[in-house]
């Protein structure tokens, strides 16, 4: 790992920002993104992360849009408040 | 990186409440029109329970876009709104991360320049240099507000916004399914 900055040219040490943090970030999103993308266990480059976290974030995007197809399917044909307080009392308890 | 449980109540309560002031379950809606209602409802809630960062503000700029959104993003997001509307400040160190980032990902060819002497650099090092470049373009574009932020900024709000990203997927899923057997048991 490359060495620290000289602290001379920060204003707030608070904000310094160092390799070892990015790399941290990067270690950090490849532990989000699904099992089935890249193997946790394994190494991998921060071109490859930057890569499946394009894709994970477009396919969650396509998930909504689809849930929500869905979901205005399904509100259409159901009673308002009956089945929205029934959905509540069950996510709640 | 997870959210916590009081993120995605906040975020289901919020939906809700949208869908209820957007009348999704009146039959006077088209289907297009419910659904971006819904979609609406989803995105407004996941950036209320969230609160104010860079994602959120870029999402709530977005959304804000579209002058028909505006009441219901008001009706959501109640009095952060206004505080959610505020531009961003440009970070100062943007300069230096944006540096950091790119030696970090593999960028930086000053060094290899330097020490490659019978190989042929340019494969490399040039295409490494490429391909990051062009993904952090690519994601620049997927995140809300990505276009104004580099470097540590912009890898932190991404984990961020994809932790909520799929905590928005994992409530709205929950929901279609106890919707579907609340149906099943009338």
């Amino acid at each position: 790992m490359s060495s620290r900055r000289p602290r001379s040219w920060q204003s707030s040490s608070a904000s310094r920002i160092t390799d070892e943090q990015i790399n941290d970030l990067v270690s950090k999103l490849q532990a989000v993104l699904p099992e089935a993308r890249i193997r946790r266990s394994d190494r991998v480059s921060a071109a490859k992360v930057l890569q499946e976290t394009c894709n994970y974030i477009r396919s969650l995007h396509r998930e909504v849009d689809d849930l929500s197809e869905r979901l205005s399917e399904l509100l259409a044909s159901t009673e308002s408040s009956s089945a929205q307080a029934a959905v509540i009392r069950s996510l709640l308890m | 990186m997870q959210v916590r449980n009081s993120f995605k109540l906040a975020l289901l309560k919020q939906m809700l409440l949208g869908f209820q002031l957007s009348a999704v379950s009146s039959n006077s809606m088209s289907v297009p029109e419910r659904k971006n209602a819904i979609k609406l409802s989803a995105d407004a809630a996941m950036v209320f329970a969230r609160g104010s960062t860079r994602w959120t503000r870029g999402l709530v700029a977005g959304l804000s876009e579209n002058s028909n959104n505006e009441d219901l993003l008001r009706g959501i997001l109640g009095k952060k709104y206004e505080r959610l509307s505020l531009p961003c400040r440009s970070s100062w160190k943007i300069p230096r991360s944006r540096k950091i980032l790119k030696r970090c990902l593999g960028l930086c060819s000053r060094r290899k320049k330097a020490t490659a002497t019978q190989h042929d650099v340019k494969s490399g090092s040039t295409l490494a240099r490429r391909l990051v470049k062009k993904r952090i373009q690519v994601l620049k574009k997927l995140l809300p507000g990505g276009e104004s932020m580099a470097g540590f900024s912009l890898l932190d709000q991404t984990l961020d916004y994809a932790v909520s990203l799929k905590a928005q997927v994992d409530i709205m899923r929950r929901l279609l399914k106890i919707s579907k057997a609340s149906n099943l048991n009338k």
